[in-house]
């Protein structure tokens, strides 16, 4: 089975994998312990790491998380207070975490985005002011792959209110583009199972000056902002894999340029619109099948050997996607969109073979139902 | 003192000549409930009793025996011989030590040498002095010591009545086939059919592409929990897409959904007839979706010979809903997987499509082929 939905997970490392379950079988140790220096070395290790990875150790912190979603929401929880900016392109970890905040009192303030997915920098920067407590914008779009830039916004942001925190959910950035940390981004959220780390693992990246509240109190774990005996085999995995992704981040970054134009050309644009931007992220294709349905699609080409994303729902009861309809789409393109993407294992025979698989499952359907 | 459990069956004593029939099949229904489980089960005059059972198996006993149609109600209780001094120990096992009580005697040996009221007078008396916060009520006790002298020189003793499952064994009334959708109603309805006696067989139409895998898992996970009511632990599924698709490109959009049920009504004829079904079973509650208004329901039941039953014709959603979370089966059925695509739901589905029409729509389809198509989709899945 050809697998194209590597924005949803990754495949695990193997190396990586043996690498941390053996380490973890010797090394059982609590962290915390008086007696477990050991483990609690490894744990350094790997956060610095994964540190210097896209940051310097010198301005930037991390905090290990259970994931994505975990950063992301002790990120916009821990941060609201009067008002809050986010991005309408933001992934559900933050939107919903927003619509929480909103719940007990605070405003929630959504900027436009463009067609691309990208957000409207001046709308957004209009939203801003003296009261904005937090404003998020996702690094790389999952829905679209569009690339925010980030550091520019997070710049006039704080020209504008330099109290005012920056986060970022970089969970489609980390180790598929070159990332460097600017201290104008106060948080940054990053994911272990995109990367070929295991589910389960993430962490905040931080501003080491940045005074950020913990989401769980306890045990005091790292550094009193996320207690909880640490999951020193995922963190392990997690840095190992980072480890070799980074090795090979510009090597995979050309490669997959390439796959995906060649993808995108292979598809019957008679029936697929291309939606991401051209200057998006390699790793991800969202396409559109014009009047059909993305959830039949993706099981007509799943029957045919590939397992596609889908963007919306065969449903009356489940909604669009919000963020490819925050793009201003209509209703015929919400309801056909797929999401195409590549890890550096993907190789050009699978993606001429998916093509084959979409444009047939698309002719298929059509001919199915007029 | 031995545990055992008193079964009651509810209507079979209405019964005249059938009668060893009907308890011959309650017989074996309750065998079957409590399979693998170690216990004897005896006959005696208008009530079943488990016996020499594990006591620890006592409430999973009890769980299994609720769920067997035809039983009234049932209790745990104690097996003792019948001489004074051990009725009374066992009434103290059963007895609440305060608030109102009565004890209530039958006698199936009238030779025993004290009528029912004075073992009344007797064992409530001795009760009295042993738990002085015991009152005696006659007319309305919290409490009912229950004394069941039998004619083989034991005993039945027991405190409570759990209501059962009531209705018929099942097998007492023919067979069915149910055509089950994933929604609310249609289990609830095979439900109600298997508790009149009848062995309920399970029919599900998808439309894969369309529909996806989890709405056949949650039709499977439905069967299962239909099947602890007796229902057939086998499930059919037939594949409608091409039908659907067919009567998209070709028929008026207004009567998609009259025509498709047309379509699933000669299925399941077509099904029943080869497995002995004597009936269609459908959830069909009038006037609640379009498709179910007496038009819709007419045009349905033209293309079938065999009887459609439809036992929640009369009920109301919520109704249905209290029958569905009594039989657990709510909480799956309100799981969010679509049964049908809305690809081919109209706009504006026709309340009340005149026959003539629909027929004249129909001539379109190549009605025989697209039948054969489906019915060789057909897959059965044992759970």
């Amino acid at each position: 089975m050809i697998y194209l939905d590597n924005a949803a997970t990754t495949a695990p490392d193997g190396e990586a994998l043996a690498r941390a379950v053996q380490f973890t079988e010797q090394n059982y140790l609590n962290p915390s312990a008086l007696y477990g220096g050991e483990v609690s070395a490894a744990l350094a290790s790997a956060r610095e790491s994964l540190l210097s990875k896209i940051a310097d150790p010198a301005q930037f912190a991390l905090v290990f998380t259970s994931g994505g979603t975990e950063a992301d929401n002790q990120a916009i929880q821990t941060c609201g207070r009067r008002n809050i900016v986010l991005s309408a392109g933001e992934h559900a970890a933050v939107y919903e975490a927003g619509v929480r905040l909103k719940n007990g009192g605070t405003e929630l303030r959504l900027a436009p985005l463009q067609r691309d997915g990208s957000v409207k920098a001046d709308a957004l920067l209009s939203l801003v002011d003296e009261k904005t407590s937090l404003v998020s914008v996702v690094h790389v779009n999952n829905e679209t792959g569009v690339v925010n830039d980030i550091f520019s916004l997070a710049r006039e942001v704080k020209k504008k209110n330099p109290r005012c925190v920056f986060h970022s959910d970089g969970v489609q950035a980390f180790g598929k583009l070159p990332v460097r940390l600017s201290p104008d981004v106060d948080l940054y959220s990053v994911s272990a199972h995109k990367i070929g780390g295991l589910k389960g693992v993430g962490a905040l990246y931080k501003r080491k000056n940045f005074a950020l509240q913990p989401l769980l109190c306890g045990g005091g774990q790292e550094g009193n902002l996320r207690s909880g005996t640490e999951n020193v085999l995922g963190i392990l995995d997690f840095a190992f894999a980072a480890e070799k992704k980074f090795a090979s981040l510009e090597a995979d970054l050309a490669r997959l340029k390439e796959l995906r134009a060649l993808l995108s050309d292979a598809l019957d644009k008679s029936v697929y619109t291309i939606l991401s931007p051209e200057n998006g992220s390699p790793y991800i294709l969202t396409v559109s099948a014009r009047g059909l349905r993305g959830e039949i699609l993706q099981r007509l080409t799943m029957a045919r050997g590939a397992i596609v994303g889908t963007g919306s729902a065969c449903s009356s009861k489940k909604p669009h996607s919000r963020v490819i309809e925050a793009c201003g789409y209509g209703k015929d393109v919400l309801d056909g969109v797929l999401r195409l993407s590549f890890s550096p294992h993907t190789t050009r025979e699978e993606v001429l073979l998916a093509a084959q698989a979409l444009n047939g499952s698309a002719h298929e359907l059509k001919k199915r139902i007029g | 003192m031995e545990k055992v459990i008193i079964i009651r069956y509810a209507e079979i004593h209405l019964k005249g000549k059938n009668r060893g029939y009907f308890e011959r099949v309650f017989c074996v229904n309750l065998e079957r409930a409590l399979k693998g489980i170690r216990h004897e089960l005896h006959r005696t005059s208008g009530r079943y009793l488990v016996a020499n059972f594990d006591e620890e198996k006592t409430e999973e006993i009890c769980g299994r025996v609720s769920r067997v149609f035809g039983v009234h109600s049932y209790s745990v209780g104690l097996c003792v011989p019948y001489d004074l001094n051990s009725v009374y120990e066992a009434a103290k096992e059963v007895c609440p030590r305060e608030g109102t009580f009565k004890v209530e005697t039958h006698r199936a040996d009238k030779k025993y040498p004290m009528t029912s009221m004075e073992l009344n007078a007797h064992i409530g008396g001795r009760l009295l002095d042993d738990f002085p916060a015991l009152r005696v009520d006659v007319h309305t006790p919290a409490h009912t010591v229950c004394l069941d002298i039998r004619e083989n020189g034991t005993a039945l003793v027991f405190g409570k009545f759990e209501k059962g499952a009531g209705g018929m064994p099942v097998g007492t009334s023919g067979k069915g086939l149910l055509l089950i959708s994933g929604g609310i109603d249609s289990p609830v309805a095979g439900y109600m059919m298997a508790k009149r006696g009848m062995n309920v067989e399970l029919l599900h139409f998808h439309s894969y592409p369309y529909t996806n895998d989890g709405a056949k898992e949650k039709v499977k996970e439905l069967a299962r929990l239909l099947s602890r009511y007796s229902v057939s632990a086998k499930l059919i599924t037939l594949n409608v897409a091409h039908i659907q698709e067919e009567i998209h490109a070709k028929c008026a959009a207004e009567l998609n959904v009259t025509l498709l049920r047309r379509f699933m009504f000669r299925l399941a004829e077509k099904t029943a007839r080869e497995m002995g079904a004597k009936c269609l079973i459908t959830g069909e509650s009038l006037g609640q979706v379009a498709s179910q208004t007496i038009e819709g329901i007419t045009s349905s039941n033209a293309v079938v010979t065999l009887p459609v039953l439809r036992p929640l014709i009369g009920f109301d959603k919520d109704e249905i809903v209290l029958v569905a979370k009594k039989i657990g089966t709510f909480e799956t059925s309100v799981l969010p997987y679509e049964d049908c695509c809305t690809v081919f739901l109209p706009d504006f589905p026709a309340i009340k499509p005149k026959l003539s029409f629909i027929e004249e729509e129909e001539k379109k389809l190549d009605v025989e082929a697209l039948m054969r198509e489906a019915l060789e989709s057909k897959e059965v899945f044992l759970l």
